[in-house]
């Protein structure tokens, strides 16, 4: 008798899959541009102000981050954790920074690729792209990586003004225009490191292509609002990645965007939940265990559809940029959008976190939560910094209810999925009774 | 001026014993008194305002009960402390918190202390990361709003004279701790690492001149002691993170060193460089207060847009400051010291150490969690590493 195939509990988009196979062949093609004598960036998320000018000046670009989630899933991250160690960095920093000194001793050892690596590896770069944005690690990092690369480094600014002292008048264009001053130096720096001029066209048009791809994303998050969500936290995180980390061919990224998006709004019409019997919706902060995703799916077989997540991995709302000509002004100001974005509404409601914790109590609000997952990572201050702030605002403001759950996203002894399932089933009860308080207050959820 | 019996190390002790004490006594003589988190927000605008600049330090003698609420375990155990005892109403007395991007994690309780705590007044400094040139003139333009924040609070104008004003006297209190230290370059030195943190701590929560006051009597007193000539005490360097609390001090010197210098936010990095006095005074504050202090929050690299990186030519150009107070406090080894989960610290580590075995000097790497009883633990490897120094 043939073995009948259980169905999933998650019912991922069709359109997921390309986008998936595209990102992962990124690596497979940065290696090759090495190969043909083409230079290589390694480059920390930078929401796209960096990343745009790489691009044009035709840099291949990796993402040690996002290796870190990769190294983390395939099992090779674990090797390159204690390489860090036995060098002497500290064992509570950043799994993704350990994950990358580790891989990069290894690979000054070896004198190329570690042959273990996951998809090919991170080819030697020209050029360390830093951010001093949301958290040290991503500067201090790479500054350290000059151990074992001889690669110079450039650390991107962004601002990150408080919700008051943003919003005092001359403060926005200000932070703007400093911003934009950085970047034509960063240019200035990208065309000696290359001995070439940047092509302004190219440029323009890979601006173009990074909002036309974040635009179409951010419209495929707002389906998400509709009961059932159609579309699970998971394909969230799956596809998040060629908007976050651009890189390879962007028109075939736009197009597979396109058909998610499609895909998505078709399952609005129909009625089509990405998981069957949707009886809790939640929002996730913020990274996941990225060596234990399953869990999503055990979740999902008791109701649980996770309907937003990870602000810093969403596109900025929607911004009006037609009258500005200036690529590079047009992509701080859409970089600072993704910062500042929800200030205003911040302000208004008298939070002071005005990125990070303040996005929370819209996302618990707009896409009706019933309750948070929030993720601590043990060795990630960013990521968790806000969440006992979170946990505490979305109860006071919505009665919307936290399971906290500590993890990792690369050290996989630090997450015990079986304990997580045994805190989630008890948060069941938490959340109905949450339910009734929000009724009882007159919440519209 | 305070009117305490007490003169010199006795009264910096005092006052170290109960910091809070005189910030008190100033405020019921209608004095404000502004908090400020890590050595970032600049202190000379609180002066100039007329406000008194008053250092937020942590307890490490407090256990955190009340942070567990809104800052998790895994963030710098130093800020969890002094956003604990804020919780617990310490801190009540300010009128004022400012509070800069000196590390991420001070960056975020900026937002949490306004979150959770009533302050009538508050502002945060958006500090770059970089020392570009662009980075300058915006840290610049941000010390002009922090100026209008402070003359819209006070309903006072604060001229450039009156900044110029108080640069002055901060910069003759930077000279004063320079002189203070020099006091520690003979064998033995004349003043030990517990009465020096005493000192400095003390000097963080008075009003500019009356911190002044307080050094000239202790460099006074200290200059009067008798040198005693030479001892076999190994002399150490202490760098790395915040050390707010003499524990340490004491047991090091207690397994028989000397402290004899340090770089740390309550030692030399706050008082070493001076503020250049610039017409426009702000220019020179933000080059101070950017360029000048050598925590490693900010990022450098040994050549401005350099295309290729060499690593011990950058370990050079980040380090060598370390080296020359090695030589000129005549240093027989380096204790490096990062609070656990300290980001900016822990990534220098590898590097230090580096860059002391390439210059010859013997360095130990500690990671203490902010809590008395973690310190009992490393009597014996300092004891073991001052044996190694022989």
């Amino acid at each position: 008798m043939a073995k009948e195939e259980k169905k999933r509990a998650i019912s991922r988009p069709k359109a997921m899959y390309p986008l998936r196979s595209r990102i992962d062949e990124v690596y497979k093609l940065t290696v090759a541009a090495m190969q043909a004598g083409k230079p290589t960036a390694w480059s920390m998320v930078n929401w796209w102000e960096g990343d745009s000018i790489i691009m044009a000046m035709g840099i291949e670009a990796v993402y040690p981050e996002n290796y870190g989630a990769v190294c983390a899933a395939m099992g090779t991250a674990q090797s390159y954790l204690e390489r860090s160690d036995s060098e002497g960095f500290p064992s509570h920093m950043c799994g993704y920074a350990r994950n990358c000194i580790g891989y990069a001793a290894r690979m000054k050892d070896l004198g190329e690729i570690p042959p273990e690596a996951p998809m090919g590896g991170m080819p030697k770069p020209v050029l360390l792209m830093a951010a001093g944005t949301l958290c040290d690690t991503r500067y201090k990092w790479f500054q350290a990586l000059g151990r074992y690369l001889d690669a110079p480094v450039w650390t991107l600014e962004i601002p990150q003004p408080g919700v008051e002292e943003g919003l005092e008048e001359g403060v926005h264009e200000r932070n703007i225009q400093f911003m934009v001053k950085e970047l034509r130096e960063f240019v200035k720096f990208v065309e000696s490191l290359l001995k070439k001029k940047m092509d302004w066209d190219r440029l323009e048009e890979i601006v173009s292509d990074i909002l036309e791809m974040n635009r179409i994303w951010y419209e495929t998050n707002e389906l998400r609002k509709t009961k059932p969500c159609p579309m699970h936290s998971r394909d969230f995180w799956t596809c998040m990645t060629g908007c976050l980390y651009p890189a390879g061919d962007l028109k075939v990224l736009i197009k597979l965007y396109q058909d998610l998006y499609d895909e998505t709004k078709k399952r609005v019409e129909e009625n089509v939940g990405a998981v069957e019997n949707e009886k809790y919706r939640l929002v996730f902060a913020e990274l996941p265990p990225w060596h234990s995703l399953k869990i999503f799916d055990r979740l999902a077989e008791r109701g649980w559809n996770f309907v937003i997540e990870s602000w810093a991995y969403h596109p900025p709302k929607p911004l009006d940029l037609a009258g500005i000509n200036d690529p590079i002004e047009r992509m701080a100001r859409f970089t600072y959008q993704w910062l500042t974005g929800y200030y205003k509404n911040a302000l208004k409601n008298e939070e002071w976190w005005g990125y990070f914790a303040y996005p929370y109590l819209e996302y618990a609000r707009e896409y009706q939560c019933d309750g948070a997952f929030l993720h601590p990572l043990i060795t990630c201050r960013t990521a968790t910094n806000h969440l006992y702030l979170v946990q505490d605002r979305l109860m006071k403001k919505y009665k919307v209810p936290s399971l906290v759950v500590e993890g990792d996203i690369v050290d996989l002894k630090l997450f015990d999925p079986e304990d997580a399932m045994r805190k989630a089933e008890a948060f069941e009860e938490t959340m109905e009774h949450n339910r009734e308080m929000r009724k009882k207050e007159g919440l519209e959820w | 001026m305070a009117t305490g019996a007490q003169k010199g190390t006795a009264r910096a002790h005092e006052i170290y014993g109960d910091r809070a004490k005189r910030a008190k006594e100033l405020k019921a003589e209608g004095k404000e008194i502004v908090g400020y988190l890590c050595i970032y927000p600049v202190i000379e605008i609180i002066t100039a305002a007329g406000m008194v600049p008053y250092r937020l330090f942590g307890d490490l003698r407090e256990p955190k009960t009340k942070v567990e609420a809104c800052l998790p375990t895994v963030v710098c155990p130093y800020l969890r402390s002094v956003m604990d005892i804020g919780l617990k109403g310490r801190y009540d007395f300010l009128d004022g918190v400012v509070m800069a991007h000196a590390c991420e994690v001070a960056e975020k309780l900026a937002h949490i202390w306004k979150t959770y705590i009533d302050t009538k007044y508050t502002f945060f400094i958006d500090t770059p990361h970089t020392v570009h040139d662009a980075a300058r003139e915006h840290l610049r333009d941000i010390l002009n709003d922090f100026r209008m924040s402070l003359e819209k609070y006070t309903g006072k104008k604060i001229t450039d004279e009156t900044i110029t004003g108080a640069v002055k006297a901060h910069n003759e209190q930077r000279g004063l701790v320079r002189e203070l230290f020099d006091l520690k370059k003979p064998d033995p030195p004349l003043i030990s690492g517990v009465e020096t943190v005493e000192a400095l701590i003390a000097v963080m929560s008075l009003p500019v001149e009356e911190g002044n006051e307080l050094l000239r009597e202790v460099i006074s007193e200290v200059k009067s002691r008798d040198a005693k000539g030479g001892n076999d005490k190994k002399r150490l360097l202490l760098w790395g993170s915040i050390i707010d609390d003499t524990a340490l001090f004491e047991l090091i010197e207690d397994v028989g060193a000397d402290v004899v210098m340090d770089d740390t936010c309550v030692g030399t990095r706050p008082f070493f460089p001076d503020v250049e006095v610039t017409k426009d005074p702000l220019v020179g504050l933000a080059d101070h207060y950017l360029v000048d202090l050598k925590c490693p929050r900010t990022f450098r690299e040994a050549k401005y847009g350099e295309l290729k990186k060499d690593y011990m030519e950058d370990l050079d150009s980040r380090f060598s400051y370390i080296k020359e107070f090695v030589d000129d406090w005549s240093v027989d080894g380096v204790i490096l010291h990062s609070l656990r989960y300290c980001d900016i610290h822990g990534y220098e580590i590898p590097g230090l150490k580096d860059y002391f075995e390439h210059v010859g000097i013997k360095s130990i790497y500690i990671e203490p969690d902010y809590t008395e009883a973690a310190l009992a633990p490393l009597r014996t490897r300092i004891e073991a590493f001052i044996e190694t120094l022989d």
